[in-house]
């Protein structure tokens, strides 16, 4: 039980690390800051 | 009133059964609409549309998902939230080819903002809520409420990349049917949340009618609604108006991009924490210092010098606030009326969200004419955020006292 949770934990927190890493690749950076500033 | 107490549960479905096909239909009903943004600029310059014809859209989509929430969660309740969830997965599926294929700002705003905004209603918190109500222990709702939030800011955290990939490699058309045929798979995610005998599970039966009159007449309904309308309004003026804000300080826009970031990433903690916290503490206790926590950090970050760092701490802490309103209003709302109306309560309260949304977007941009700077609109939101506290702190939590429960114990 308690690795099963353990594992959850670690799993949830892998995706989370992958998904806010995604957002600092440059192009997503560039596309994202363009639509900011465009929509300003 | 007429009233008749069921027997005891017939039917529940699997406790993991319900948050395994809940979490993922919120997650992806979240998170397919959460990238939209990212077609402003490719559909406004290949249809050659102005960028208020494409935000003219979103606003009626956010309105109409708004509007038609009680709708939707009434049918759910009545008819189960499994033929909602087809319908509003069907919906999405048209909504998105439409939107594709729309070649006239009305066309556009039928799809986009209509059909999608209806798709949402049938298949996002409150028709799932009241799956989860039915089928979950009161001493595990708030919990399990809180997974399936955190599933959905999840999938809000995760599709702007995912979206943004789609586009630049499949162009913006093919990347919308791709998101089409993803938002059917609700359908069979929809299986898993089949209620085989709805009426079994409610406990006391009323008329809609009954619930409506019972629920508006009651002062912590209308608490609750008070405070989920200043949720909308501070978190929407945050999230449409911060960029601006930040740009009009002078700084880049990779700040803005890392600010989104990180509220997306403490929002999937927050709303889990939150609904956690819920089968701890009370929960206006926590929806109060929700409120007022929000409110802090605004005066924090308005007296502070700007700059990234300050910028990415307030991002932080309101990612951490940001939807963690969701799974205790949602939760007292079961805990005071029971879960036979649970959809279409919630949906009257999100109802209150959406006008608060549309208010912060709208005085926001308003104001901001008006005056030259966001300040008035800031300490607006401070204001409401103090206001909202003192609101949830009389909200009762316990069951309502039904006239026959009260002949019961007189």
């Amino acid at each position: 039980m308690k690795l099963r949770r353990s594992l959850v934990w670690t799993a949830a927190a892998v995706a989370l690390g992958a998904v806010f890493m995604a957002y600092l690749r440059p192009d997503l950076v560039v596309t994202l800051a363009n639509q900011i500033w465009n929509c300003f | 009133m007429s009233t008749a107490t069921a027997s005891a549960p017939a039917y529940r479905l699997s406790m993991t059964q319900v948050l395994l096909c809940g979490a993922a239909i919120v997650a992806l009903s979240m998170g397919i609409r959460h990238g939209f943004g990212l077609w402003l600029a490719p559909i406004t310059m290949d249809r050659g549309w102005s960028r208020e014809t494409f935000a003219f859209a979103l606003a009626v989509q956010n309105l109409a998902w708004g509007v038609a929430g009680p709708v939707a969660g009434a049918l759910a309740d009545r008819f189960g939230a499994f033929r909602v969830l087809i319908a509003g997965s069907v919906l999405y599926a048209m909504g998105l080819v439409l939107m594709a294929l729309a070649t006239s700002g009305l066309a556009f705003t039928g799809s986009a903002g209509i059909l999608l905004g209806l798709a949402q209603s049938g298949t996002t918190y409150a028709v799932v809520y009241g799956v989860i109500g039915r089928n979950v222990a009161p001493d595990k709702r708030s919990w399990a409420m809180g997974v399936a939030a955190a599933a959905g800011s999840f999938g809000q955290f995760l599709m702007v990349p995912v979206e943004n990939w789609l586009i630049s490699d499949f162009g913006w058309q093919q990347a919308l049917f791709m998101l089409g045929c993803l938002s059917l798979a609700i359908i069979p995610l929809a299986i898993g949340l089949k209620e085989p005998v709805l009426a079994a599970v409610t406990g006391v039966q009323q008329s809609i009618g009954h619930a409506l009159r019972e629920a508006f007449a009651y002062p912590s309904f209308r608490w609750l609604m008070a405070g989920y309308f200043v949720c909308g309004f501070q978190v929407v003026f945050i999230g449409v108006h911060m960029p601006s804000y930040l740009k009009d300080h002078g700084l880049s826009p990779s700040v803005a991009t890392t600010s989104l970031a990180l509220i997306g990433l403490f929002n999937v903690i927050g709303t889990y924490a939150a609904g956690s916290l819920g089968q701890r503490l009370q929960k206006r206790h926590i929806l109060s210092s929700i409120y007022l926590l929000r409110s802090a950090a605004i005066v924090v970050f308005l007296s502070v010098p700007l700059t990234p760092w300050s910028v990415y701490i307030f991002s932080a802490v309101m990612g951490v606030l940001w939807l963690s309103t969701v799974p205790p209003t949602n939760a007292v709302v079961a805990q005071i009326f029971g879960v036979q109306y649970l959809s279409m309560l919630g949906g009257f309260v999100f109802l209150s969200h959406q006008v608060g949304s549309f208010l912060g977007v709208w005085l926001g941009g308003k104001l901001y004419d008006s005056t030259g700077s966001y300040d008035v609109v800031w300490w607006i939101a401070v204001a409401l955020g103090v206001f909202a506290a003192l609101a949830n702190m009389p909200v009762k939590e316990s069951a309502i006292l039904r006239p026959a429960q009260a002949v019961a114990r007189a």
